[in-house]
């Protein structure tokens, strides 16, 4: 589809169509800090495009921190019926990572038993992209998840004030409908291209072509550098809460105040947590912390990638970003690398 | 929109089916054997090996495995220590209660690996329970099979399951059935030693020999060892492996080893596939 230019005021008037239609969230900065997060736009003027990463993805309005699964009744004969709470909704202004994060969870929770409450939610969202600068923690560049083809309805690029957009569905031409646009010259169509060349030379980069990973990581089991890293860890499962390709989850009863009824809830989890892998007997299949940081590794660049084709990690950096001791997935892959004498 | 998943979804994929409980036999101090149908009369259709969740609405969901053979439907069997929530709650239930049942998950004893061998099992305590239903299938099709040996260890005398059964099977020309006890007993008269200590005196033929082993982690490595000294191929040795489930459908990632899900791949897994998967044994 031809790319089309819009100015600022335009984005302005599509947040507001959108926000009239139903529920639109998008970035908007923490009052006085560089912080960002995904919020329920109340004023297009509060929406903030500019921005490197926000605390938590998008990720988490298609897959709630918390989310009921089933409702209950007490009684002889307890009632218990599935719970799925959707709603449409716009996610205006994900990064191509944030995208590439969603994309890859329909792939995981939509293998063989279709995750009911997840294909609901996603059925009804609509996504505006837009692309980003990379800041000093995001490795984008690496994973390949600079740019995504998918996963989105309308994509915005910035270009000296305006926004370079790509129409991609027909959800997306609906949205446009009525908002000025003209369209885009051969040459702000070439600055897009270059934008991304310049995006792509990262200087913080894995030191190995990223479809290899799998392949190294068959030779990581007994390094050394999991305990080098694992000793400054705290094991406090930030890496996991922040990350927008992470889906583990918990499953918990919640009772009403009344006693005769509730719900079956599921809440994020991690595996990074002491208790992930243990069993009701008590047995803990990954006591040690360094067990528990390598598992994180190989199910982001060996396990899903194999059984997915792809790398479940999106380069946002988040996990270093938040980490508190700095664990850095580059850093700690690089040093894995450098160890087996696999440098590329 | 713009998702790229357009498949179609079970709505009913984490709601569960009431079942009946029927009939409530304590075994041991901890353990309890529950006999469930489901209220519409279907059979629960599963194969031995595999797994349910049972579910008891304001406490919980707990993987189960199921205690019964196919033969036994419409009714099944599940044998529970009691160790977390539900489990315990569970406990708490009289016959004529509802239980919510999802599943059965899984994959069972490849049957069709074992048909035509000898068959070894070799349980250790609560892991009598996933083997029963293999057990049991043996037993109602024996001519199917060869040779037929069952180990079962345990610490303590009273901790032995399903005595009726046992002392049948004792008697059976069907079953070589060998027992065991950690360590010496007052109560005990038989065989004293950990599991592997009846396999000194073991005449197998080892190259027609299926062995299926269950039991808690710590033992698999030992039995595992032993079975290799016989000559038993690590093709031909199948185990049946716990770890902790959610979802029981390959989402929440708890049940991981290495890449494999054990709610999907599993519980069953030949050793031969599992060598190279470091959490595993």
């Amino acid at each position: 589809m031809a790319l089309q230019v819009i100015g600022c005021e335009a984005v302005t008037q599509l947040l507001e169509k959108l926000m009239a239609e139903g529920r639109v969230v998008a970035p908007h900065q923490r009052e006085g800090n560089k912080q960002w997060v995904f919020e329920d736009v109340k004023d297009p003027c509060d929406v903030c495009l500019d921005y490197t990463s926000t605390i938590l993805p998008p990720k988490k309005y298609a897959f709630p921190p918390k989310e009921k699964l089933l409702h209950y009744e007490l009684a002889d004969r307890p009632k218990m019926e599935a719970v799925i709470e959707a709603e449409p909704l716009v996610i205006f202004g994900a990064h191509p990572c944030d995208i590439y994060g969603l994309n890859a969870l329909d792939k995981a929770l939509c293998d063989q038993k279709v995750d009911p409450n997840w294909v609901a939610r996603r059925a009804q969202i609509r996504i505006v992209g837009v692309d980003c600068e990379p800041d000093e923690y995001c490795f984008c560049g690496s994973m390949g998840t600079a740019s995504v083809s998918t996963g989105y309805d309308l994509f915005l690029t910035p270009l000296n004030g305006d926004y370079v957009v790509e129409v991609a569905t027909p959800a997306g031409e609906a949205m446009m409908e009525g908002i000025p646009a003209r369209e885009a010259s051969a040459e702000e169509i070439a600055a897009v291209k270059k934008r991304l060349e310049t995006k792509l030379r990262q200087e913080r980069k894995i030191n190995c072509d990223v479809n290899s990973l799998p392949l190294h990581f068959s030779g990581f089991e007994k390094s050394p550098v999991w305990a080098e890293v694992a000793e400054k860890c705290y094991s406090c499962g930030t890496c996991n809460l922040t990350c927008p390709t992470c889906f583990c989850f918990d499953v918990l009863d919640e009772m009403d105040l009344s006693l005769h009824s509730g719900n079956r809830e599921r809440e994020w989890d991690g595996c990074m947590l002491e208790e992930f892998a243990q069993v009701g007997s008590g047995e803990n299949f990954r006591e040690e912390r360094e067990d528990r940081l390598k598992h994180r590794f190989f199910r982001k660049y060996s396990y899903l990638f194999t059984k997915y084709g792809e790398p479940y990690c999106c380069g946002c950096g988040r996990c270093v970003r938040q980490c508190l001791v700095h664990i850095d997935p580059v850093d700690t892959i690089n040093r894995l690398l450098a160890h087996s004498g696999k440098e590329a | 929109m713009a998702q790229a998943c357009q498949c179609e979804a079970d709505r009913e994929l984490y709601v569960p089916k009431l079942a009946v409980l029927d009939k409530v036999v304590p075994q041991t101090e901890l353990e309890t054997l529950f006999q469930l149908r489901f209220e519409d009369g279907a059979p629960l259709g599963h194969q031995p090996g595999q797994f349910v969740q049972v579910c008891l609405p304001g406490i919980g969901e707990a993987p189960i495995s199921i205690a019964s053979a196919p033969c036994e439907e419409p009714h099944f069997e599940l044998c529970v220590r009691k160790v977390g929530n539900v489990t315990r709650a569970l406990h708490n239930l009289a016959e004529g209660a509802y239980v919510g049942i999802r599943g059965p998950f899984g994959r069972g004893f490849p049957d069709d690996q074992l048909k035509g061998n000898d068959v070894l099992v070799v349980a250790g305590g609560i892991g009598l329970v996933p083997v029963r239903p293999l057990i049991h299938h043996i037993l109602c099709n024996r001519p199917d099979y060869g040779n037929f040996t069952i180990l079962y260890g345990m610490k303590r005398p009273e901790e032995m399951l399903f005595r009726d059964e046992i002392a049948e099977w004792e008697s059976s020309n069907a079953v070589d059935l060998q027992l065991t006890i950690d360590r010496p007993h007052p109560d005990w008269s038989g065989h004293v030693g950990v599991v592997t200590t009846l396999f000194p005196s073991l005449e197998l033929d080892a190259p027609r020999t299926r062995a299926v082993i269950v039991g808690p982690p710590i033992m698999y490595q030992f039995v595992i060892l032993e079975c290799r000294n016989k000559g038993i191929a690590d093709e031909h040795i199948i185990l049946s492996l716990e770890r902790h489930m959610k979802c029981g459908v390959g989402k929440c990632g708890h049940c991981q080893i290495n890449g494999k899900y054990v709610c999907q791949d599993g519980p069953v897994f030949n050793y031969h596939e599992l060598k190279q998967l470091w959490e595993a044994i």
